[in-house]
């Protein structure tokens, strides 16, 4: 099939990294082409070519055959390529057609809008990707998926012959994901060029046509075709060796309750709920999307408010007010999802942010704070999670994404919190360091700490901990003990999610006491 | 109807009806025909305050130097008249010009120098004002023609004639926010920088364009101010900032962006100026007055913050 858009041999370097050597991908239309790799490998950067915000140093970038230069986002979007960006570019109190045609707003300036038009031609396009909504209410409000649709719409409003999806499915519930990919299939059958940025093998393997997998900044396959490929065939070329799995093996003995909750209800919704912690567990905090696991975490540590029963901590009643006071008085860490709006200060440096955990236990004389034992303490964690970066000291915004996130999670990690709760521990961590993380947690619960994993991640639970409580509709829906095997595991925790819940039957599996 | 009690400006205007009819039950003399031609003059230069400030917050940005233009254009208006002897009609052309310039000159610096508004803004307010001062040494022009004197007294009925401008300033603004291009380029700058530049929003431009015509409303402002004070006094502008703020914060218009209200600019044009005028009828002491305002804007802004907290 002949290529639509075709960049060949190019070369991307900034101060100090090579980020693309002689990269070359082309798509082709009426196909999706997976664009994968490690954070760090160039993936970013190739995007910002493909878009114009970067000018490649060396290559060329032809369109139809002819070669093309883009000065600028503008001049790829003139050519027709379009992006959805893994960040949202909306206006929020802009109306879902405003949104949507914000091109042609962006066109005039005294000649008044024709709102009657407008809207009609917004829900034109807003019938084409399949989105039930009001052209003309405002964006804000609307769910992430909704919001994805606009964006998908507005590019292919603008005539977009090749379409770039940025880590589209990065934040859908499976249900939407799925919505989503069977959007894409069949803006393939129109003969779109979809190029699809993901993380997420299982979606690329189902999805896409061929792959292009970029490590180091350089290609590891050029646009090979996806059928017969296996998961460990496209992981072996993004890490350049096999993938180790999730396993790890407990080494302690559980010791005594670390947290308790008995009967608890909070105000962000939940009801009457048990759940104990242990010292030198895993324990895994399973569910949808929306069953209110982050919020239970939150509302723990002091950032929603505990209405009714009681939280024990090491076996007295506690009320825990705020972050600070549940890190410093009762040892409870809370490592966030959303690492990069929460987790690090971006112009800080990399033990500037590892380190501020830290900072309250290792002051000496309650002043005087050392550099000396914050590296020590921070630089195996940093290790152990491969954070690519200049120097300790280099600001955290000049790291990439993947390893912005690292760090956030190095700072609990090195906290050594009795107590660590970590939300999703491996969004934005490449594959290749996950089995370290997974590792490090291991670690970390065999020295005595009582760690509660809150995942979405079946295999990466079944993996990793001792024991599954799943949690449903903001009410514990059930516990079992992990037995590691995949099959048995992953079908009774859907039997317990899928369970009436009004009366929570047992699966098969489930114990009420873990032994 | 859940439109309506959800719109920026319905409480506010329930609010201020019921502060008109509480005053104006324990004062009589509240509705002396006087002292309506007098809140209703002070409500129309307060407006094109309002607006002058308005249109810079929706962009996301601030303008300080809104009170130095108006005096600025003030004394221009009032000298060129009174020196050159430049017809009224014609002053009015060259102060709307002047303000507009020193607006644009603000967003010139801004967008293209990439300087951020607060210093900008912050450099001009001093540097406007030092040039009023150089020109007048702090006197006032006293020659202002009687046309222009008569303009800030004159009543249609009893509705001050000033209240023409400034009802068609806010109609004008009003229109080009929710109908002109130009207005909801500004909306967006305002709402989301970055996706107003990936759509190709000339925002260097958006950004100049929203300063040249806060200067422009503010050089409105600035002569009315002439009008009703009959000199080309130097210290006209100086304690604008406040209620310029206030009067759109109130009325419900967004300090981050994107989100501006004239109706609701008005309110809070109203409820300022009744509050104050209350203040004077029931002999409070005027430095009451601030504290008060004061509160208004801080009550305000966390009733904002708790209908959008309800919203989400």
């Amino acid at each position: 099939m002949a290529s639509l858009l075709e960049l060949s041999n190019i070369d991307k370097s900034f101060p100090g990294v090579h980020a693309l050597q002689d990269v070359s991908v082309r798509f082709a239309a009426g196909s999706i082409h997976a664009l994968v790799g490690e954070n760090g490998a160039g993936k970013s950067t190739l995007i910002k070519v493909i878009t114009g915000v970067y000018q490649p140093d060396r290559g060329a970038i032809r369109m139809d055959g002819a070669a093309v230069h883009f000065d600028g986002p503008m001049d790829a979007i003139a050519a027709g390529i379009g992006v959805v960006h893994q960040e949202r570019n909306l206006i929020p109190l802009f109306s879902v057609a405003e949104n949507l045609l914000l091109d042609q707003i962006a066109a005039g300036a005294f000649k008044p809008i024709n709102y009657t038009e407008l809207y009609a031609e917004a829900a034109r396009w807003l019938d084409l990707v399949g989105l039930d909504v009001d052209p003309q209410r405002p964006v804000a409000g609307l769910s992430v998926a909704a919001m994805q649709m606009i964006e998908i719409a507005r590019a292919l409003s603008l005539r977009s012959r090749v379409l770039l999806l940025d880590e589209p499915t990065a934040s859908l519930t499976p249900h939407e994901a799925s919505a989503l990919l069977g959007i894409l299939r069949r803006l393939r059958e129109q003969g779109v060029a979809i190029v699809f940025v993901s993380h997420k093998l299982e979606e690329v393997m189902e999805l896409c046509d061929t792959v292009t997998v970029l490590r180091d900044g350089r290609n590891a396959c050029e646009g090979l075709p996806l059928a017969g490929m296996r998961r460990a065939d496209l992981v072996r070329m993004m890490i350049g060796r096999e993938e180790r799995g999730a396993r790890t093996q407990a080494g302690g003995a559980r010791g005594a309750a670390a947290l308790e909750l008995s009967a608890v209800s909070t105000d962000l919704g939940h009801r009457d709920v048990d759940l104990s912690l242990y010292d030198g567990e895993v324990l895994g905090l399973y569910g949808l999307v929306g069953a209110g696991r982050s919020e239970l975490a939150r509302a723990v540590i002091g950032l929603g408010r505990i209405t009714k029963g009681e939280v024990r901590v090491r076996g007295r009643p506690a009320t825990i007010r705020s972050v600070s006071e549940a890190l410093h008085r009762y040892g409870i860490g809370y490592v966030s999802e959303d690492r990069k709006q929460e987790g690090v200060i971006l112009l800080h440096g990399v033990l500037a942010n590892a380190g501020v955990t830290l900072w309250r236990r290792l002051q000496q004389w309650g002043v005087w704070l050392r550099d000396g034992p914050i590296v020590e303490a921070v630089t195996p964690v940093l290790h152990h999670l491969n954070v690519r970066m200049v120097s300790l000291e280099s600001p955290v915004a000049t790291l990439s994404g993947g390893n912005q996130q690292k760090v956030s999670l190095a700072k609990w990690l090195a906290a050594r919190t009795g107590i660590l709760m970590i939300d999703e521990p491996t969004t934005g961590v490449d594959i290749g360091a996950k089995s370290d993380l997974y590792q490090l947690i291991r670690e970390l619960s065999n020295a005595g700490t009582a760690v509660m994993v809150i995942t979405s991640d079946m295999p990466e639970l079944i993996g990793l901990v001792d024991r599954i409580v799943v949690m449903h509709g903001y009410r514990i829906a059930g516990e079992l003990a992990n037995t590691h095997d995949y099959p048995t595991m992953s079908r009774a925790i859907m039997g317990l999610i899928h369970a009436d819940p009004a009366g929570p039957e047992p699966a098969p599996e489930a114990v009420g006491q873990s032994s | 109807m859940r439109r309506l009690l959800n719109s920026d400006w319905f409480g506010l205007y329930v609010l201020v009806f019921a502060a008109m009819l509480v005053i104006s039950a324990l004062r009589p003399d509240f509705h002396s025909s006087f002292n309506i031609f007098v809140l209703l003059s002070t409500i129309a230069l307060s407006t094109l305050i309002a607006l002058a400030q308005m249109v810079i917050i929706a962009l996301g940005q601030m303008n300080l130097s809104v009170g130095s233009i108006g005096g600025l254009v003030a004394i221009a208006f009032a000298g060129s008249m009174q020196i050159w002897g430049l017809p009224a009609a014609a002053a009015v052309i060259g102060g709307v010009a002047l303000g507009a310039a020193c607006g644009a000159a603000n967003g010139v610096l801004i967008a293209r120098v990439g300087l951020s508004g607060f210093i900008v803004t912050l450099a001009t307010m001093a540097a406007y004002k030092g040039i009023n001062l150089g020109i007048t040494q702090a006197q006032p022009f006293y020659g202002v023609p009687t046309s222009v004197k008569e303009m800030g007294y004159a009543a249609i009925g009893p509705l001050p004639l000033l209240l023409l401008p400034a009802g068609l300033a806010a109609v004008l603004v009003a229109w080009m926010l929710s109908r002109l291009p130009i207005g909801r380029q500004i909306l967006a700058v305002g709402g989301n920088l970055s996706a107003a530049e990936l759509s190709g929003i000339p925002v260097t431009r958006v950004i100049i364009f929203a300063h040249a015509l806060s200067g422009a409303l503010a050089a409105g402002a600035g002569m009315m101010a002439v009008a009703r004070l009959q000199i080309g006094q130097p210290t006209i502008g100086d304690d604008w900032l406040m209620p310029s703020f206030a009067a759109p914060v109130i009325g419900g218009t967004l300090l981050a962006g994107g989100h501006a209200s004239v109706a609701g600019a008005i309110g809070g044009v109203a409820l300022v100026a009744l509050i104050t005028q209350a203040l004077v009828l029931f002999r409070v002491d005027p430095y009451f007055v601030q504290l008060l305002l004061g509160l208004v804007i801080l009550a305000a802004v966390a009733l904002a913050r708790i209908r959008a907290g309800k919203a989400a």
